[in-house]
Order: C-alpha cells, then sequence, then structure tokens
C-alpha cells in the first residue's frame, strides 16, 4: 500500500539529514526579521506651504477663545496641543500645518482650504509604526473638495484603510479642523 | 558511503522530533499561556491592570537613560531627561534638544535646537513654533531683552515681536550657558512622576512578551525559534506518521 500522507518533495528533501535541516532552519530565520520605521519625512513643512501657496507668507495666529476651543473639543474629542494655531494665507487660500496623534505618536499634516473647500492635504511626517498608508495620495485626495456640513462634518467622507483606522480618524478630525479654523479665521 | 536505511533514517527523525521537541518546550509553552491570556485580555481584565516595574517601563524607553538636566524659570522647572523634555513634571510635548528657558513678560519660552514653545500662565501651550516660524535652525540660544523674547540661531542674533510670530535680526549678545544636572531629589521626584504617569496595560506588555520584543532582539529571536521549532516538529511529526512497514 502506498504512502497515505503526501509531503511535499521540498520538506522532505529539507529533512533528509541534519545538516540539510539546520540549513533549511537558518534559511527561514534569515528570511523572517521585523523593520521598526522612524519618522517618515515626506515633506518639510515651509516645502509644503511654499509648494502649495507659491510662497511663504508671513505667518499668523487664531487664538482660540473658549467658544472656539469648545468646538475644538468637540472636533477632536480632546483639546487642540496649542490654543493658537497658525496659518499662511495667499488670496483665497489658507495653508495650516497640523498635528494630531494616530495612536502614540503626532501626525504632522499639511491642510490647504480654499473657499470652505479643501484643496489639498499632504501628510508631512508620520511618526507611528503602522498606517502610513494614509500618506499615500490616494488616501488624502479623498479630501479635496470637502466642506463643512452641519455638526462640523465632512460633507465626504474618506473610506478606511484597514490596520490604519486611527491614523485614518485622526487625519479626518483635522480636515474638520482645517475647515473649521478656516471658517473662524 | 552508503545510504542510510529507512529504519536509519525514521530513527534520525526521531531523535531530532524528541530532542527538539524538549528544548522548544518552554517557549512553546510560554507562548500558548500567553496567547490565551492575550485572546481573552478583557476576562483577565488585562486592559485595566498597570506595569510600573522600573525595569519594563525603561524597555518601552518610558524612563529615560542619563541624567536629567534642567532650568528653573520662576516657579517652574524645564528639564530634559533623554529624549524626553518636561514641565514640572508632565511631558512637554516639544521636539529637539532643550537649549534653555525664559519668562517673557506672563509667559514661559521654552526652546529647543529645533522648535519653541510659548506656554501661557496656566501651564497651556499657546504656541509651537518650527521652522516656518523661527530663524535659520539650530536655535543656540534663548534670552529676554526690554521683555521681548531673543534668539539666538545658526543664522544670528533675533528679537522676537510680541506675539512671538515675527522676528527681526538685531545685535544683542547672548550668553552661553550649559543645563545645570538636576539633583538626587529633584531626579527621583520626576522618576517617580513618569512610572506613575507611563505605566503600561498589562495586556500590552504580555503582547510584547509572547513576541518577545520586550527582551529586544534575543527575545524576538528566541519566539522566531519557537516558530520555527513547530513548523520542523510538524514536518518530523509528519515523517513519522506513516506506519511502520513489517
Amino acid at each position: 500500500m502506498g504512502n497515505p500522507i503526501i509531503i511535499p518533495s521540498i520538506l522532505v528533501s529539507a529533512t533528509a539529514s541534519k545538516l540539510r535541516s539546520l540549513f533549511f532552519v537558518i534559511a527561514l530565520l534569515l528570511s523572517g526579521g521585523s523593520a521598526f520605521s522612524a519618522d517618515r519625512v515626506y515633506q518639510k513643512p515651509s516645502d509644503f506651504i511654499r509648494g502649495s501657496l507659491g510662497e511663504i507668507p508671513a505667518n499668523k495666529a487664531i487664538v482660540l477663545d473658549a467658544t472656539q476651543q469648545k468646538a475644538v473639543r468637540a472636533i477632536l474629542g480632546k483639546r487642540y496641543k496649542t490654543t493658537s494655531i497658525r496659518h499662511w494665507s495667499v488670496g483665497k487660500k489658507t495653508a495650516f500645518i497640523l498635528e494630531e496623534i494616530g495612536k502614540t505618536e503626532y501626525i504632522t499634516t499639511g491642510y490647504v482650504v480654499s473657499g470652505g473647500k479643501i484643496s489639498t492635504v499632504k501628510v508631512l511626517v508620520y511618526r507611528e509604526t503602522h498606517g502610513w498608508e494614509v500618506a499615500r495620495p490616494a488616501f488624502t485626495k479623498q479630501f479635496e473638495g470637502a466642506q463643512l456640513k452641519g455638526g462640523n462634518q465632512l460633507s465626504r467622507a474618506a473610506k478606511n484603510i484597514a490596520g490604519a483606522t486611527l491614523s485614518v480618524r485622526a487625519l479626518t478630525k483635522l480636515a474638520r479642523l482645517a475647515l473649521y479654523l478656516d471658517s473662524i479665521k | 558511503m552508503s545510504e542510510p536505511t529507512p529504519k536509519h533514517r525514521r530513527r534520525n527523525t526521531r531523535n531530532w522530533h524528541r530532542w527538539l521537541g524538549l528544548v522548544a518546550a518552554l517557549p512553546l509553552l510560554w507562548l500558548s499561556i500567553s496567547g490565551l491570556l492575550l485572546n481573552h485580555a478583557e476576562f483577565f481584565g488585562l486592559n485595566e491592570a498597570e506595569v510600573s516595574t522600573g525595569w519594563v517601563l525603561k524597555r518601552y524607553n518610558q524612563v529615560p537613560e542619563g541624567e536629567p538636566r534642567g532650568v528653573q524659570v520662576g516657579d517652574r522647572k524645564v528639564s530634559q531627561w533623554g529624549v524626553l523634555l518636561f514641565l514640572d513634571h508632565e511631558d512637554l510635548q516639544l521636539n529637539g534638544n532643550l537649549v534653555g528657558a525664559v519668562a517673557v513678560k506672563n509667559r514661559l519660552v521654552i526652546a529647543t535646537d529645533e522648535r519653541v514653545g510659548i506656554v501661557n500662565g496656566s501651564g497651556e501651550m499657546e504656541l509651537d513654533l518650527d521652522e516656518l516660524s523661527l530663524p535659520p535652525l539650530p536655535v543656540e540660544g534663548v534670552g529676554v531683552k526690554g521683555e521681548q523674547l531673543v534668539i539666538r540661531s545658526s543664522g544670528g542674533t533675533y528679537r522676537f515681536a510680541n506675539d512671538f510670530l515675527s522676528f527681526e535680526e538685531c545685535e544683542i549678545s547672548l550668553s552661553t550657558t550649559s543645563l545645570p544636572l538636576l539633583g538626587d531629589e529633584a531626579k527621583d521626584e520626576l522618576e517617580s512622576a513618569i512610572r506613575t504617569r507611563n505605566a503600561m496595560p498589562l495586556s500590552r506588555v504580555i503582547l510584547d512578551a509572547h513576541s518577545g520584543k520586550i527582551f529586544g532582539f534575543p527575545g524576538t529571536f528566541l519566539t522566531d525559534l519557537a516558530a520555527i521549532s513547530v513548523i520542523v516538529l510538524t514536518i518530523l511529526g509528519l515523517r513519522l506518521f506513516p506506519k511502520r512497514k513489517l
């Protein structure tokens, strides 16, 4: 009677001798390994402002009063890291460099708002170990044309990315914040 | 050299299976137990339980290496320990190496080589200035002249406007002082505050012990070895499975 278990020939070959088994184990070890990423700097904030607005205008800051801070808290679910938020304007375009924590680290993102709609979104510095896919243009382009509707919500929601849910949420919150800030600047 | 007989090969396989199983038993037991715990973390309350043991927090870089340095400005203390910055005992969300801190009017200005943070009287960060709002980096010194912020950077010395959003070059000399080390008592207080605040969830610690990451490369390597042992044991087991021909 023939062998009832079919064992792939590569496995039979790999375990035929001690030497081959050792080689097999070492090869498997070397083929594995994990990669820990450091900060991913996609673009310097100054380059983003220059690229989006054509120049770097003087920076101004919105000093959030108590009512505005309350609105910001409603958008982010917590206070923004600073009580004044800088912005740069040329014509109708206003750029914001905003930061929000994805899971444990800040994601630095540039937003340009024009005529109450988002015209550009770019992740500038990504510091989390997972979820960097939000920096891809295919994702950030989803925000283009979005505007605020009732309750400071976006008129169009960005699709989630599996494994990057917190980063997607962070960028969505910041998009809402950028539009809100543009409306009060 | 003669080919090994099927009997010889079978005995060889059994020996490998036996010894590899013995060596891998302990790591596999740990992987199984920790895996079960993680699968039922909520039931065991592992998400709520916290670990603040010194060596565990050090593995997560929550207790920095080296000696903390700092500067006292009025009743506030700004310090740096490793890469972390603190205002009194609270984390300061500012990047870079601490250069100095000064009081300007009723605000505290904290300068690192790449950022300047403006903290108001209530301890809230009012502005976080980066390369877009600062003279050419790195920032090398910080001071006050006539109630105005003065910053020395690689490009020269600059006096800031009252809103901190614009600056102009000036001819003011700023002395360079190195940040003094914190005393033992201040260091202990800071470490105690860090350990209390930065305690890690037990589920996270078990997860990283499960993957071996908490022990660094040796831990990951051992976990990889245990996983590979399972693969090899499975293969050897499959080789031993067919009934011996009589």
